[in-house]
């Protein structure tokens, strides 16, 4: 069993720590206040903390947990695209014809049939699309279905 | 008697015509959400919240609404604990032990009848609790200065991670990262842009709705998408309910036990619904010892830790209530609806905020009626719905979030800054470093900040402030325990559950 994961971890927090603390000293002294308590007090405190958990991370890793292999990896990487253009596309084609496309691939990609993936995919966008805008008058964007 | 006139008020708010409906919807979504396997009780909440804003419920609705979901959830987790023998979520898991065996022979309808009433005992006996502990615990709290406060935070953070945490280091890490995040913004007191890097949208923070709906619902269904978990399911039939009242009758000292230790349990920081059911169980044992057949479809075995986790978890919205503090991650997403309603929890909201604190805590009350008789006659439609795949629904939950993040800033910048979090999420579940502690260090970091300023600008710059008066000195000792017992009593703990699990299994095979 390797322990990388929570060495990588843990170096990257050690940097971000580093980074953050840095980041806290550059702001202007506000005008006018005391020197006791400034901007960078919290901040300082939570890098120092960051920072010794970092490096406890580091030198006493523990064993890593199984990484996703390659199908998984790309399965996931599938996941992450859809997500990404489910939130990119939403405005330009419309809640309905995103939602359906969105929820298909992902229940299709999870194991489900492609037809039923297709059916439960329309039937709840445009379920929830109907409840938003007329029940709730929540208005979702209507894109490429709308009617003037 | 004080109380029971805030009690008869918070009465006259739940019992408005509008309190009523969501106060059923949300017991209703709640049970569902607590059968269905892969939607936890935090994870159901966290998307109803973007929803509840966005709708721009009044605060004392939104907030019946999310913890009737919450009591609901409670109950719903049984139905598959006792049906398919996974449990619905982490309290429901000492259900399986007795539950699952029960319905294997023949009598799921009984099993599944009787959880429900013990579940009812549980939650009647931990609301009552919260109705008499909660005034008094919050009285005491408005003694506690900024250090006090700075020193409850860190209990909070310390114990979150449960004495059955794995990597008290990791918590730490989480709750480290979720203040850091919650420093990005304009800073209170002198008006600094902290970690904006010019970015309008950062100036006025990250918004933590969307990290927490991020946090839960994208990361579920990426874990789900790695691992496809969803194997062929053996449900069990529901026969007809064939129940003596002498058979109930029996029951009750079981339902009492178990009640008042999950309630205990609750409110303990860091131990919550699944320690108060796992020690209503272990107790049950102890006290019947060898009359009883634990294991093979005891009802006491199955009333016991249904009525620890059901007080355990009123048992829960005690430090969350009074002390602005959850103890679970499921307290945790309640306080941040509680926050984005701009209602300061903590001790003076019991003083400025009465008709919401009375009117939630009437509305447990009444809810753990309407439960009742949801859960009995109405049990045929949870069941139905437990065939559902989790290959639809989870896409369909994510369809929810990506509905209430858009309808509460119509912007597709929150939608994909949510999908971040999500994958970040999905990264340390794999490292095992904790969300919950994440969300809640989002969500307290300002009050952290603004006790430990007061601190020190009392204190005239000494930190020994914060260790200055013997009730501070106290917290930070429960805090070092609350870290150190994870690596004395965690293993320990594990070792049994996990006896008591194997042990079934071999029952199961042979």
């Amino acid at each position: 069993m390797t322990k990388i994961g929570d060495r990588l971890l843990g170096l990257s927090l050690l940097v971000l720590a580093l980074a953050y603390g840095w980041g806290s000293q550059q702001w202007p002294a506000p005008f006018g206040t005391l020197e006791t308590v400034g901007p960078d007090t919290f901040p300082m405190l939570l890098a120092f903390a960051l920072g010794i958990t970092s490096l406890y991370l580091m030198f006493k890793p523990d064993p890593d947990n199984e990484w996703p292999n390659k199908r998984a990896f790309f399965e996931l990487a599938i996941g992450v695209v859809v997500l990404f253009a489910y939130a990119g596309f939403i405005e330009i084609l419309g809640f309905i014809a995103t939602s359906i496309l969105a929820l298909s691939l992902l229940s299709w990609r999870m194991g489900a049939a492609p037809k039923p993936a297709l059916l439960v995919a329309a039937i709840c966008s445009i379920g929830v699309y109907l409840i938003f805008n007329n029940l709730l008058s929540l208005p979702l964007p209507s894109g490429i279905f709308e009617v003037n | 008697m004080e109380t029971l006139g805030f009690l008869m008020d918070g009465f006259a708010v739940a019992l408005a015509p509008q309190n009523i409906l969501f106060a059923l919807i949300g017991a209703f979504v709640g049970t569902l959400i607590g059968a269905l396997p892969g939607l936890g009780p935090a994870n159901g909440v966290a998307i109803l919240i973007p929803l509840a804003f966005s709708l721009a419920l009044p605060a004392d609705t939104a907030m019946i609404l999310l913890t009737s979901v919450y009591a609901g959830a409670m109950y719903g987790g049984r139905i598959s604990s006792i049906l398919l023998n996974i449990p619905g979520d982490e309290p429901a898991m000492m259900t399986c032990l007795d539950g699952y065996p029960m319905a294997q022979k023949g009598k799921a309808a009984e099993a599944l009848a009787i959880s429900a009433l013990a579940s009812f005992g549980g939650g009647l006996m931990g609301t009552v609790g919260l109705i008499l502990l909660a005034p008094m615990l919050a009285k005491f709290a408005l003694s506690f200065g900024p250090a006090e406060y700075f020193a409850l935070f860190m209990m909070a953070f310390a114990t979150l991670g449960g004495i059955t945490g794995k990597n008290p280091v990791k918590t730490m890490v989480a709750a480290i990262l979720g203040l850091m995040i919650s420093t990005v913004g304009m800073d209170m007191s002198t008006g600094v842009q902290r970690y904006t890097f010019g970015v309008l949208k950062l100036f006025e923070g990250i918004d933590f709705i969307l990290a927490i709906v991020g946090l839960f619902a994208i990361t579920e269904l990426l874990l789900f998408v790695e691992h496809h978990m969803d194997g062929l399911r053996q449900q069990i039939k529901v026969g007809k309910l064939s129940l003596k009242w002498k058979e109930i009758v029996a029951l009750i000292p079981t339902t009492l036990r178990g009640g008042f230790l999950g309630f205990i349990a609750g409110v303990l920081p860091g131990a919550g619904a699944s320690l108060g059911s796992f020690i209503a169980y272990t107790l049950e044992k102890q006290v019947i010892g060898k009359k009883g057949h634990f294991g093979e479809g005891d009802a006491r075995g199955i009333a016991a830790p249904e009525a620890g986790n059901n007080a355990a978890s009123s048992g829960a919205l005690v430090p969350m209530l009074t002390l602005g503090v959850p103890g679970s991650g499921t307290t945790a997403v309640l306080l941040a609806m509680l926050i984005s309603l701009n209602v300061t929890p903590g001790p003076l909201m019991f003083t400025q905020n009465a008709d919401i604190v009375w009117g939630i805590i009437a509305a447990l009350l009444l809810g753990n009626f309407v439960l009742l008789i949801m859960n009995i006659p109405m049990i045929g439609i949870f069941v139905k719905l437990l065939s559902v795949p989790t290959h639809f629904l989870l896409p369909v939950v994510t369809m929810v979030a990506f509905v209430g993040i858009y309808s509460i800033s119509h912007s597709t910048f929150d939608l994909k800054f949510m999908v971040v979090f999500g994958i970040a999420g999905y990264i340390f579940r794999k490292l095992e470093v904790p969300i919950v502690p994440i969300i809640l260090g989002m969500l307290l970091g300002p009050e952290v900040e603004k006790n430990l300023s007061h601190a020190l600008v009392i204190s005239d710059g000494s930190w020994a402030i914060l260790w200055g008066s013997p009730l501070a000195i106290s917290l930070w000792a429960f805090s070092i325990a609350g870290l150190s017992l994870p690596y004395v009593i965690g293993p320990l703990m594990r070792m049994r559950m996990q006896r008591v699990k194997s042990k079934t299994t071999e029952a199961d095979n042979d």
